[in-house]
């Protein structure tokens, strides 16, 4: 009993901040060495980028560049660089686009309509999420050599890349939005229904305005998704014109594997888009990623 | 009224275009491949049917295949032992951190970033010194050389300079998940605990972790299946070599089916990985689903 109590009593003269005060310096340490093993290494990775190779093959990893070699940075852009940026944004946003019309409709006749297989379709869109999608890629390649639209085969063009990612974003897709948008209150629909607007008419200015949070949250999911793949791409296509960013990064960096400071320049051109876009819209990413895989 | 009653047809037209786009490219695929694993075939001779020898010879012949499936698994293990630590870092970012952005941001950079650049950035870390690797020039600066290797060459180290690599990049992911479900923990529990006595460690035992146990199984499950099919990555550093010691089950598919052109042999190998994945999540559900029982 009197135990009880002492230990009650210590627990109330032990002050919590006292406590706190005594950890808190050993949590900013690790805090702080975790932060320099994240970043440390892309800082690491800016400075080798403009540096000549000799300052990088006799110097010092923590050395900076003697005079600023931005020359390395030329001759990364000169190697197609806006070539495949352009290429990458062509390729996300056809498939943004299509994955969010598409999967909003989907989603929209899973929890809004009536009907008997409404569950069936969202069933299989749900074992589709446990399918790893590498295992479709040497059938997918099967498939679309053989498929010949006018006088070029399917395999090799851009849809060959941009169709497999359209269907690989749309499960997750369906899923973050059917979740929404079961939630919608169905008085919203017959009002607009007395007011004499269609299905497509309801689903179009009402049901969709209402769907722009989850909406971003696809949106933030498949931009990365899509943005970042490469080995779809490196494995469909090969023409130095539809080549997507990581794809093409990977070639340069293979091919000109002992002009380190260019291959560090490309690198970090390769990875600008994502790091500036993360700079301007870091939260909405994060929330947006963490959502996805929370629904996921 | 509740769910909209409307003709097949409309339903057809909202519906089709998602599902047939997704079936066609991801079921079609792997009941294809199934098909195709029943044959010898490397895609130009004849189609040879061969029953399920193919996967008799992968079980039992093959050398690559078993210390692939080990890696597999490592992979798995490595990424899931990783959760516990990005839960506890969590709690600390919580207690400790008035303003959690900063961090929660900072380390959720790699994240964004493409395997190709995340990839390409780790082996020019991994370079020997005189290539101006960082990693043995710190360990050289440190004076541990004997501690230093040729990361990617080695056989023995090789797969583990990977494993870390995965670690690096995914923990900021991890993070951020486990600390959204912890900031979702309304506060009033917790002062509610203190008042009984409850504060720091002993809060976070009894309420912290029984309470993210959802986000948790959450994030295992991501870094179970994201580890089974990272494979891009591993294609990216090392391409399973030297000596097949880097190979996964994803990337001797790979290998099998497009560099050594059996496809017969690789899609075997993919019906594997997907029975894996599929058998995994199973699992791991079932698992979890017993430990919120016994929690509740």
């Amino acid at each position: 009993m009197s135990q009880t109590f002492l230990t009650a009593a210590s627990r109330m003269d032990e002050p919590g901040r006292k406590r706190f005060s005594f950890a808190k310096p050993f949590v900013f340490i690790l805090l702080g060495v975790l932060l320099v093993t994240q970043l440390y290494p892309l800082l690491w990775l800016f400075t080798y980028s403009l540096k000549t190779n000799d300052e990088i093959l006799s110097g010092q990893f923590f050395a900076l560049p003697k005079s600023m070699q931005w020359d390395n940075y030329k001759q990364a852009i000169d190697a197609n660089y806006w070539q495949y940026l352009f290429n990458s944004i062509y390729v996300t946003l056809i498939t943004l686009v299509c994955v969010i019309v598409l999967a909003s409709m989907a989603a929209y006749a899973i929890t809004r309509f009536k009907w008997k297989l409404g569950p069936v379709v969202m069933l299989i869109f749900l074992i589709g999420m446990m399918i790893p999608v590498q295992a479709t890629l040497l059938p997918l390649m099967l498939i679309f050599k053989n498929i010949h639209i006018g006088d070029h085969g399917l395999m090799g063009t851009r849809w060959s890349i941009i169709l497999p990612y359209i269907a690989y974003q749309t499960p997750i897709a369906v899923f973050i939005l059917s979740g929404f948008m079961r939630t919608i209150p169905h008085e919203i629909e017959e009002s607009a229904h007395m007011d004499g607007a269609g299905v497509f008419r309801t689903f179009r200015s009402i049901i969709l305005p209402i769907s722009i949070p989850p909406i971003m949250t696809v949106c933030i999911l498949t931009f990365i998704n899509i943005w970042n793949e490469y080995i779809l791409a490196a494995t469909f296509i090969s023409s130095e014109k539809i080549k997507t960013l990581p794809f093409g990064v990977n070639s340069f960096v293979s091919q000109y594997s002992s002009n380190y400071g260019a291959i560090g320049a490309y690198l970090v051109l390769g990875a600008l888009p994502v790091i500036v876009l993360y700079f301007l819209l870091s939260e909405k990413i994060t929330k947006g990623m963490v959502a996805g895989a929370v629904k996921g | 009224m509740n769910a909209l009653k409307v003709p097949a047809r409309t339903i057809a037209l909202f519906v089709l275009p998602c599902l047939l786009l997704y079936v066609c490219l991801v079921f079609v695929p792997i009941f294809f491949s199934m098909y195709n694993s029943t044959f010898d075939w490397n895609g130009i001779g004849v189609k040879k049917f061969v029953g399920l020898d193919n996967y008799t010879r992968l079980f039992t012949e093959d050398n690559v295949f078993w210390p692939a499936v080990r890696h597999t698994l490592m992979f798995a293990v490595f990424s899931m032992l990783e959760i516990p630590f990005a839960l506890y870092l969590a709690t600390l970012i919580n207690r400790f951190v008035k303003k959690p952005n900063f961090f929660v941001t900072s380390y959720f950079v790699p994240v964004i970033l493409s395997v190709v650049i995340i990839g390409q950035l780790w082996k020019t870390i991994y370079n020997p010194a005189s290539l101006g690797g960082m990693l043995n020039q710190v360990l050289d600066a440190l004076g541990l050389h004997s501690w230093t290797h040729a990361w990617l060459s080695e056989p023995d180290v090789a797969m583990y300079a990977l494993y870390f690599v995965a670690l690096w990049q995914y923990l900021g992911y991890h993070l951020l998940i486990q600390f959204t479900g912890i900031s979702n923990i309304p506060t009033e529990i917790y002062e509610a605990a203190k008042i009984d006595g409850a504060d720091g460690f002993k809060a976070d035992w009894y309420i912290t972790f029984p309470l993210v146990v959802p986000i948790f199984k959450i994030s295992i499950i991501l870094a179970f299946i994201g580890s089974l099919q990272s494979f891009d990555m591993i294609m990216v550093m090392t391409g399973g070599g030297p000596a097949h010691s880097t190979d996964v089950i994803a990337t001797h598919m790979y290998n099998m089916s497009f560099m050594s052109s059996k496809f017969g042999y690789g899609s075997s190998i993919a019906m594997v990985l997907v029975a894996v994945c599929l058998i995994a999540t199973v699992i791991i559900n079932a698992l979890f689903n017993r430990v919120e029982k016994k929690i509740g």
